[in-house]
């Protein structure tokens, strides 16, 4: 059956929820205190309550009412015409002190038929299931709540401070028929937050875990990165893209293939970014809008580096072809940075793409183990959407062409080329293309040269003759 | 009547139907509802399928199988998605779980009042 669903009042959420909470269920939002578990409560309230069905918080015993209502109210979602009207704060914690823990059902239908509430919120249920005498009771009061629930037109959700240990023992994970977790962690020099489906009955959702950030909009979450659902019918271009540096396209047969990625690695000041923004640029200018993601160089240095070229980015802004998305490697997260990437992809807003550089993004992942499976994805979209992507990565040898990675990047890329200096008193930048998937390649290493006219490639270099010009 | 098995349930349905003014009778199993209803001849009477003893869609068979009982208006109002069942047994209606106070009390009403305007125009 297709239920209706109830937005999380995110997107990114309700994307990993295949379109938010399924209606008429019991969900329970869990995790440590401080993780967002109520913020994510009230999100959903103010998103979906009307005043012909309003919804309904009931606070218990871990906050009291009035430090809910206050809290709430520094977030954009926070609407103080709906409360009262379609937002209803009710105290469920004292009446049940008073009547009982076996008093529950019959306070809950009291609140159900007085206030026919299209959304039920019990904030702190955990607190709440503290009252009872006994296991034997939480059962039996808990069992005919969930019958209640089950019978009356209404979304519940019970938020608690449980941890995944309790998962397995406590009975209201039983009747739930969806559990999402939230929590936090100081992984990689920075906090960071996670948001999981440990459960989500007759539904399918986004497994895995997915950060999300808590800001004055309330909670954003970022779906884990996964390859497209169209994967495998996609069709090949046949099409190959001018790369915009003089002497490269004849090295590689062409150009690069429409749709294709590619690793550019190579030491500090090898010409990495600007060999990057110089393909940027040839696109913007010539009909394909480019996006620069980039997490070392701020817009304004960017701004310089491009003025070293000859080309002010205000230009190619004004015609809306070139976008610089600058993350700074201190605050970063790794997938919001791809949903922010993707949703352009999606929508069409791209067509080359540079990624400077990889490293930074490895160094802020929270799950390094599963970063060559996050560039996978990425390239997959990339292909799928026809995007062409130079991604950068930094090696710590100058002289040498060293090991690229450890992270099989290079393995999955299309192509990879190699930076290096040239040992000696006159250092010169190189460049090899080590690897192209699909077409023939040039097997030299080249002197590649940065003027003020940009970056090109100017012949063959060797030990001998040192740089000589192509023949 | 209502035929429900579930205390808490009933207390939902009870509080909605007197609140449209009705008064409401109920019957915890289909044998003891199918008795209560020959005896009392209820103006309606609306039976979960899942009931103990008798199931709902068997009371509402035998209901509308006695000619002394024909005439009280059955409402099948079950979790289990049985409409094509429930008109098959002779019910008025359907409706599907979990209950919707308004849609519950106004499907009644209509049904009521179809019953009594079909009743008048009998010989």
């Amino acid at each position: 059956m297709n239920r209706k669903r109830i937005s999380s009042g995110d997107r990114g959420l309700d994307e990993v929820l295949s379109g938010g909470f399924p209606e008429n269920m019991i969900h329970v939002l869990m995790g440590a205190p401080g993780t967002g578990k109520t913020i994510l409560a009230e999100q959903l309230v103010f998103g979906n309550a009307t005043s012909k069905r309003p919804a309904l918080y009931l606070s218990t015993l871990s906050e009291p009412l009035e430090k809910f209502i206050s809290n709430t109210q520094g977030y954009a979602f926070f609407n103080p015409a709906a409360v009262a009207s379609e937002v209803l704060f009710e105290d469920l914690g004292r009446p049940l002190i008073e009547k009982g823990f076996a008093a529950l059902p019959e306070l809950i239908a009291e609140f159900l038929t007085q206030r026919k509430p299209k959304i039920l919120v019990i904030d702190s249920f955990k607190a709440l299931s503290e009252l009872a005498s006994g296991l034997e009771e939480r059962r039996k009061v808990l069992f005919e709540t969930a019958t209640l629930f089950a019978n009356y037109d209404c979304t519940v959700f019970l938020v608690g401070e449980y941890a995944s240990e309790d998962v397995t023992e406590l009975p209201i994970f039983a009747i739930a028929d969806s559990i999402v977790s939230l929590n936090k962690t100081g992984l990689a020099g920075g906090e960071h937050r996670f948001i999981r489906v440990e459960k989500f009955r007759g539904s399918s959702s986004l497994p895995g875990p997915h950060t999300f950030a808590i800001s004055e909009r309330g909670l954003q979450v970022y779906p884990r990165l996964v390859s497209p659902a169209t994967f495998g019918t996609y069709k090949m271009a046949d099409d190959r893209v001018a790369t915009g540096i003089k002497g490269l396209d004849e090295l590689i047969g062409k150009g690069f293939w429409v749709g294709s990625t590619t690793l550019l690695a190579g030491p500090t000041g090898a010409g990495k970014t600007m060999l990057g923004l110089q393909f940027l640029r040839h696109g913007a200018t010539t009909g394909e809008p480019a996006l620069y993601v980039g997490f070392q160089e701020n817009p304004v240095q960017l701004e310089r580096v491009m003025a070293g070229l000859g080309w002010t980015g205000e230009k190619v802004q004004e015609k809306r072809a070139f976008e610089i998305l600058y993350r700074s490697p201190v605050e970063m997260r790794v997938d919001e940075v791809a949903s922010a990437i993707l949703e352009r992809v999606r929508q069409g807003k791209v067509k080359r793409i540079v990624i400077d550089a990889l490293g930074d993004l490895k160094r802020r992942s929270p799950d390094p183990s599963r970063f060559s499976d996050y560039i996978y994805a990425l390239m997959q979209w990339f292909a799928v959407r026809q995007v062409t992507c130079l991604m950068t990565y930094e090696l710590g040898e100058l002289f040498e062409f060293h090991r690229i990675s450890g992270e099989e990047i290079s393995n999955m890329s299309d192509n990879v080329l190699l930076l290096r200096f040239t040992p000696g008193a006159r250092m010169k930048r190189t460049l090899r293309v080590v690897k192209t998937r699909g077409s023939a390649h040039d097997q030299e290493e080249h002197v590649l040269e940065i003027t003020r006219k940009g970056v090109s490639v100017v012949g063959a270099w060797s030990e001998k003759g040192k740089g000589k010009n192509r023949s | 009547m209502v035929v429900e098995r579930n205390p808490i349930v009933q207390r939902l349905e009870k509080f909605f139907l007197e609140q449209a003014g009705y008064s409401v009778e109920f019957a915890t199993d289909g044998l003891s509802a199918l008795a209560r209803a020959q005896e009392l001849r209820p103006a309606f009477l609306v039976t979960e399928i899942l009931v103990p003893k008798l199931d709902g869609l068997a009371v509402c068979k035998r209901l509308k199988a006695n000619a002394e009982t024909r005439s009280i208006v059955v409402l099948i109002f079950s979790h289990l998605d049985a409409e094509e069942r429930a008109l098959e047994v002779g019910a008025d209606a359907f409706l599907r779980k979990p209950i919707e106070d308004e849609l519950l009390v106004d499907t009644l009403q209509k049904l009521i009042t179809k019953h009594r305007e079909s009743s008048r125009g009998e010989p």
